[in-house]
């Protein structure tokens, strides 16, 4: 009864105050963001928020565009309802002719109004498997989760000789991604799914799953879930006693893994990123970010710089040859540069729109996460 | 062996449930306020003595002391400022029940701003099971979480039933204007009423911060929970909250030994279609006759 009327008060909020803190000035060149303002996933909307603020800032300051370039945020609430009714937004009202996406379930949802209305949508943040077939104008500038259980899954059993997983999984696209693709991953290399386990997207109470777990005595369990109930998870399967190695992805790349106690010895994947690396782009990524926010990126803050960054420079190629910034030009454009270059190196993308890096494992340790295994 | 650890989690998570049921079946019984914010008072509840005690490591009763009193004067406030204006001048329920819906995205969002929109958790030795018995684990927080529930009940009927404010009270959710002939003044009692109220969510806040941690928008779930108890207890019914909340609790655990943990939280609505079919009173409730 609640839900729908909270999600229309929590948006008008968020667009009202976001309305009244951004207006545009003619001869802006709007590109668009749908991405978690408010609700338990709202600290994604703060990660990807910075890395996209920082590429428009880096892009204003060089004069990369004719105009200024300027970014609207829609608030997603990371559901995929409240997340096209944002996308149709851009679309429709902002006039947006990019616009970047996050979570599955929103990107796969925004996916539809992008393809319709021949706009472009990046996703950086969403990784269920399904978001490489969502057509011509929907792209991924973020690996996706399958190659990220392709490199964990091995990984365990041959490296660490853990076989016995337990899947815990959110009843979302991408949850059910992964309890898709795992069973199969799992038995091509020697490894056995005891038991996966549904839990509802706004579900907090884990003690009882716990038992369960338990009394499937697994090696590993892997969590497929993100944001606080990823981290509430863990920490109550830690308090209830469960002593496993317990493995994720990407999504536990965020600040509140560090913070958390019980998520110390914790292994994720992630797209590898060497901030280290002399390449002009990066190294002016990491300082800047740094310097601003005194701690160093994660892959999820570079993501959307990125994404920020390639319309720029497709934007950028299309003024130099007079061409209007429409989707359709911009397709165009990707397709003909090919090789752009960004955080992290050269991106290339593949022909449905997803782009190949490698994949790395990282384990939680006090306040920090090293990599443990660099995947090819 | 499963069973028996559900049922102990059940107890626990039941508890807490009644806890927060009850607070908000007594505001709502006696003043008729559909006080959707007792979330709101919930998560401040639980961000005070999460910030005084984690973050700035003050004393354990000083950060209780605090969320209390934080909980108290953000009930009495709401109560003061925004119910008995819109009850002046209009008094309509679905009013009343937009404005309390409305500040409680407020307090989601400004809890956001202050503390940070991130998970956080109180780091407690508390909160860490210690098995009693062969694949049996139970955490001193739900024995806590226990004794804290039934401390807090047996005050709330003492003073209830035995002091004269409490006897008001119960007159107020009776009849309002017998109340005001005797010379009572229902504004002052429902004052006291958000007190009280806001004051029973405290203690559930504080375990919770403890055991499964925070994020600002966790006054959803409060309100969901406290809802629906409040339902299949009986409108008004404090007995019957409590009990509804233990059930709610023990249904959503015992569930797992049957169901994917996907249905769990159906679990809670199959629960209270089943009471309106079964008993639309509720467990407690007065039978409204036809």
């Amino acid at each position: 009864m609640f839900k729908p009327l909270n999600k229309i008060l929590h948006s008008s909020l968020v667009a009202c105050a976001l309305f009244a803190a951004a207006p545009a000035h003619a001869g802006d060149i709007t590109i668009g963001a749908d991405f978690p303002m408010s609700g338990p996933n709202a600290t994604y909307g703060d990660i990807f928020g910075a890395g996209a603020n920082l590429a428009a800032e880096h892009i204003n300051a060089d004069h990369m565009l004719d105009g200024k370039l300027a970014i609207q945020y829609e608030d997603s609430q990371a559901l995929p309802q409240q997340g096209l009714i944002a996308m149709t937004k851009l679309v429709n009202v902002a006039k947006a002719p990019y616009v970047m996406t996050a979570f599955t379930g929103v990107s796969k949802a925004a996916s539809t109004v992008a393809a319709r209305t021949k706009t472009v949508a990046v996703n950086g943040g969403g990784v269920g498997p399904d978001l490489a077939e969502l057509g011509p104008y929907f792209w991924n500038v973020i690996p996706l989760i399958n190659a990220e259980i392709d490199t964990m899954v091995p990984y365990l059993v041959k490296e660490r000789n853990f076989k016995r997983f337990v899947l815990i999984y959110v009843d979302d696209p991408l949850g059910q991604a992964v309890a898709k693709d795992m069973p199969t991953i799992l038995s091509k290399v020697g490894g056995k799914m005891l038991d996966s386990m549904s839990i509802p997207v706004t579900e907090q109470q884990f003690s009882g799953i716990a038992a369960k777990v338990r009394a499937d005595n697994p090696d590993v369990i892997y969590i497929a879930s993100y944001g606080a109930q990823e981290l509430q998870l863990i920490k109550q399967l830690r308090d209830n006693g469960l002593t496993q190695q317990i493995a994720s992805y990407s999504a536990l790349a965020i600040p509140g893994t560090l913070a958390l106690p019980q998520a110390k010895g914790a292994l994720y994947t992630t797209q590898h990123m060497d901030w280290s690396s002399a390449d002009p782009v990066t190294k002016r990524f990491v300082d800047d970010y740094s310097k601003k926010y005194n701690k160093q990126p994660t892959a999820y803050v570079a993501n959307y710089y990125n994404a920020v960054r390639l319309f720029a420079l497709l934007a950028q190629d299309l003024e130099k040859h007079k061409q209007p910034i429409t989707g359709e030009n911009l397709l165009k454009a990707r397709k003909d540069l090919k090789t752009f270059d960004m955080v992290g190196g050269k991106m290339v993308f593949n022909e449905n729109g997803t782009v190949t890096m490698p994949i790395q494992v990282n384990e939680v340790e006090d306040q920090a996460s090293k990599i443990v295994y660099a995947g090819k | 062996m499963l069973f028996l650890q559900l049922l102990i989690n059940g107890i626990q998570a039941g508890a807490l449930y009644a806890l927060i049921a009850v607070g908000f079946s007594l505001i709502f019984g006696t003043t008729r306020i559909f006080h959707f914010a007792h979330g709101a008072t919930f998560t401040i509840a639980a961000y005070v003595f999460y910030h005084l005690y984690a973050v700035a490591h003050l004393h354990w009763s000083i950060a209780v002391l605090a969320s209390a009193m934080a909980a108290v004067l953000f009930g009495l406030a709401l109560n003061r400022w925004v119910y008995i204006p819109i009850q002046k001048h209009e008094g309509s329920f679905f009013t009343v029940f937009v404005a309390a819906f409305g500040v409680s995205i407020l307090v989601e969002n400004l809890c956001g701003m202050v503390f940070g929109r991130s998970y956080v958790s109180v780091d407690t030795t508390l909160s860490r099971s210690v098995e009693i018995a062969h694949g049996l684990y139970v955490s001193p927080l739900s024995g806590v979480a226990i004794v804290i529930a039934l401390l807090f009940f047996g005050g709330l009927q003492v003073f209830l039933m035995r002091t004269h404010t409490g006897m008001a009270l119960r007159a107020l959710s009776d009849n309002p204007e017998l109340v005001r002939a005797y010379g009572l003044s229902p504004r002052r009692l429902s004052m006291s009423v958000f007190a009280l109220g806001s004051l029973l969510a405290v203690p559930a806040a504080i375990l919770s911060a403890m055991g499964s941690g925070l994020q600002p928008s966790l006054g959803e779930h409060v309100m969901l929970i406290s809802l629906a108890a409040s339902i299949v207890g009986g409108i008004g019914s404090l007995r019957g909250a409590a009990c509804a909340g233990l059930v709610l609790g023990l249904a959503e655990n015992l569930a797992l030994a049957y169901f994917q943990p996907q249905w769990s939280e159906a679990v809670t609505f199959i629960v209270l279609f089943l009471s309106i079919i079964v008993r639309p009173s509720g467990f407690f409730g007065r039978v409204i006759a036809s």
